[in-house]
């Protein structure tokens, strides 16, 4: 019976349920409950408290490594990855249409931004409130399918958002994009004009949004939401109302990568359709895979990675951008499938191992 | 003890991602200031995708050219005594065109950007410029919000924009005879907006425009549209799609057999589109260009340098890219500077002729108006040499060709 049950959950793809299945039984660091289990618990836990560590000190170092818009860029990708990372690593839903919440909070916040010139926080807030919105009827009617059918699914519905702010150009200004978005802070002049100080007032959002993502994972409801990507049949079984936990995790990821498209609009200033395209979805799934998934370390790390190498590819003279990201992918899914985080844990976990 | 190694080999493993993260660039530099005579051009386009061959690499070529022409007038009088060009693609992506902007202000010191096609990236570019008070020259943008809701002070249209060719084409199709029109857009701002001074134009110079048929961008088959715009029998049909679309339209209205029967009028063309259809595709199609390689002998003799160094005939934007450029450090050695503020005002109003621009004036919105051509493309037994495509019909003169400053424009 357990066997029929289990053969029928067939979410995503089997081979990616069996992998993160795998690692929520070998990898505590994305487990807490095996964390507190006796023995093990105490031993793991200042290894999470130094990561963290580093990972602050990483994110607060950032814009003096790299030229501040693009440690920002990097930010703002990164919470992006770890919303779509919360879909598709923590509830085995790959979304394909989250351009639709990065770009249309991206164009709610600078319409509030220019309309009211309100601090950015708030017109960013605004931004993910719309998110959240749309994610509503979007996630409703989508989480109805799972697997290539969610993914087309959610799609479509990013190109029909697409479109619409294609045609409304009176106010998004169509393809021409919405421009001069104001960085509005309570007067504060060297936020507004400095993107190294800005950085810093922006930051506190991505963190704020990071420590959400990290929260829902590690509570109740985030252990439904494995459970449900594990064996949807079985929570089902349980009482869990899988859908709704579905539709709420969809909005709740909907808001983060709001969030993200927010503070990406506020520092460059403008937004465009670009925001809104397929590719914009493709490229955080990208980023997402290749940091690794259901880790929430491997979209930081992911982002990293992916922004600064096209920024730097943008001025090597070379021709070739999408060539070379696109190897990059195709070597990291082929030899560390499961990303660049998920394989160091793996490596690390074998070395336990043989201790 | 046995935790320690891991933690070790995380922390180690950040490090490296930092030190991955890190190899964009050292810590911040704070904007540059002019102070040793050194002037940075900084040419931002499209280098690896649709545009390439429009601008893309071969405008540094061009620019190469201004800077050598530059100093060979001025020799030792030359204020800029060491110059510059840095590069970035910012394939056509406008948050990517935004961040190398400010990066090229910022960290490469660079004075003036030049070129960055597609509209949104230009301007995205606009809004930097504007924000770090240093000039910026779009040439291959062919948007009128850059001199109309989107203008500033440091950001100038060199070249061409929308409006411009729709008068161009428009009004002298009709004043030689075509008088119906039949008009298929995109549906998107580009294509609604290129109808509407496309219909204005039209109705302006006494011709009528029959129908205005929308189809949905982008799109593989034209035929439901060109069927319908051949229904009313017009003498034009005028075409505002551009780039694959474009090149989809017209093999699909040949293909009609509709070359005989209705002139086609193209809103926006390159001659590298020509290039890559073939010749025979486009013969006798009319559109508007702000610069034809074989002119006359002045931009014969400079498209042969510019075949010498890159093998190929040059395209308006390359030549726009040159002009521009050249003007740029024409300013600087009238400015003793390159202080944007200083080079602004030495630009503003100038009266130019040169390769690029007859009859070229910066007006008062910054779009800079000059002589464009009424182009009809030869058929394949006129084409004498290699990018011998277009047949001047019309010389427009500079008053004529563009819109009058735009209201929506306050600096």
């Amino acid at each position: 019976m357990t066997q029929q049950i289990k053969g029928s959950s067939g979410i995503i793809e089997p081979d990616l349920a069996r992998r993160v299945n795998l690692d929520t039984a070998e990898h505590d660091v994305i487990n807490p409950d095996l964390t507190r289990s006796p023995g093990k618990g105490r031993r793991r836990s200042p290894l999470r408290w130094i990561m963290l560590a580093v990972g602050l000190v990483a994110t607060l170092a950032l814009p003096w490594l790299v030229y501040p818009p693009v440690a920002m860029d990097i930010a703002a990708w990164a919470l992006f990855a770890i919303s779509v990372d919360l879909l598709l690593g923590y509830t085995g839903l790959l979304s394909f249409g989250h351009a639709a919440f990065w770009g249309s909070s991206s164009y709610v916040t600078g319409l509030i931004a220019i309309n009211w010139g309100v601090p950015f926080p708030l017109a960013i807030l605004g931004g993910m409130l719309f998110a959240m919105a749309i994610a509503v009827p979007i996630g409703y009617l989508s989480v109805r399918r799972t697997g290539i059918y969610f993914a087309m699914v959610t799609l479509a519905f990013a190109q029909m958002v697409y479109f619409v702010a294609n045609q409304l150009s009176g106010l998004t200004g169509g393809e021409n994009g919405l421009q001069a978005i104001p960085r509005s802070f309570f007067g504060i002049e060297s936020v507004e004009t400095d993107s190294f100080t800005f950085y810093y007032a922006a930051i506190g959002l991505i963190l704020l949004g990071t420590w959400a993502a990290w929260r829902i994972v590690h509570s109740p409801f985030g252990r439904v939401l494995v459970a449900i990507r594990d064996n949807p049949a079985r929570a089902r079984a349980l009482g869990y109302d899988v859908d709704r936990y579905k539709i709420i995790v969809f909005v709740l990821s909907a808001g983060l990568a709001g969030l993200a498209g927010g503070v990406f609009a506020i520092s460059h200033g403008f937004t465009s359709l670009q925001e809104l395209e397929w590719t914009t979805s493709g490229k955080v799934v990208l980023i997402t895979v290749l940091g690794g998934i259901g880790t929430l370390w491997g979209g930081p790390l992911g982002a990293a990675i992916v922004v600064t190498l096209e920024d730097w590819l943008t001025s090597s003279g070379f021709e070739g951008t999408g060539i070379i990201l696109g190897s990059i992918f195709v070597l990291i899914v082929l030899l560390f499938r499961h990303g660049i985080w998920g394989t160091t844990q793996d490596l690390f976990q074998r070395r336990r191992k043989a201790d | 003890m046995r935790s320690r190694k891991p933690a070790v080999l995380v922390a180690a493993a950040v490090c490296g991602c930092l030190a991955l993260a890190g190899c964009g660039g050292g810590p911040s530099a704070a904007a540059g200031k002019f102070s040793d005579g050194k002037v940075v051009i900084g040419l931002l386009n499209d280098q690896s995708g649709v545009y390439k061959d429009v601008s893309g690499p071969n405008s540094k070529v061009a620019i190469q050219m201004a800077i050598d022409d530059y100093k060979a007038k001025y020799g030792a009088k030359a204020v800029a005594k060491t110059i510059e060009i840095v590069t970035a693609d910012h394939q056509n992506k406008p948050d990517i065109a935004n961040t190398k902007a400010q990066e090229m202000y910022d960290r490469q010191n660079a004075d003036i950007i030049l070129d960055v096609p597609t509209s949104s990236a230009a301007l995205a570019v606009a809004t930097v410029a504007k924000a770090k008070r240093k000039l910026f020259i779009d040439i291959t943008a062919g948007t009128t919000a850059l001199t109309g809701k989107s203008c500033n002070k440091y950001t100038y249209a060199w070249a061409y924009d929308t409006a411009m060719l729709a008068k161009g084409t428009g009004e002298a199709v009709v004043k030689n005879g075509g008088k119906s029109w039949s008009i298929v857009y995109p549906d998107y701002a580009f294509g609604q907006n290129m109808n509407k001074s496309f219909t204005e134009a039209v109705t302006g110079a006494g011709g009528t425009v029959q129908q205005s048929i929308s189809t949905p961008f982008p799109n593989d088959n034209f035929a439901t549209f060109i069927t319908k715009a051949a229904s009313t029998n017009p003498q034009v049909i005028g075409i505002m799609a551009a780039g694959g679309d474009l090149i989809n339209f017209v093999k699909q209205y040949n293909q009609a057999g509709m070359q005989s029967k209705a002139q086609l009028a193209v809103g926006l063309m390159f001659i590298t589109d020509i290039h890559s259809l073939g010749v025979d595709q486009f013969a006798g199609t009319s559109f508007t260009d702000p610069w034809y390689w074989n002119l006359d002998a002045q931009n014969k003799a400079w498209s042969d340098r510019f075949l010498a160094k890159t093998g190929t005939r040059p395209t308006f934007a390359h030549a726009g890219n040159y002009s521009a450029a050249m003007n740029y450090l024409e300013a600087v050695q009238a400015a003793g500077t390159d202080d944007a503020d200083a080079v602004r005002k030495q630009l503003d109003g100038k009266k130019i002729n040169d390769v690029f621009l007859r009859n070229g004036e910066v007006r008062s919105d910054h779009r800079v108006v000059h002589d464009v051509y009424l182009v009809k493309v030869k058929s394949k037994s006129q084409v004498t040499q290699p990018w011998d495509y277009e047949k001047i019909v019309a010389t427009i003169p500079a008053a004529d060709a563009f819109e009058p400053v735009s209201v929506d424009c306050k600096m």
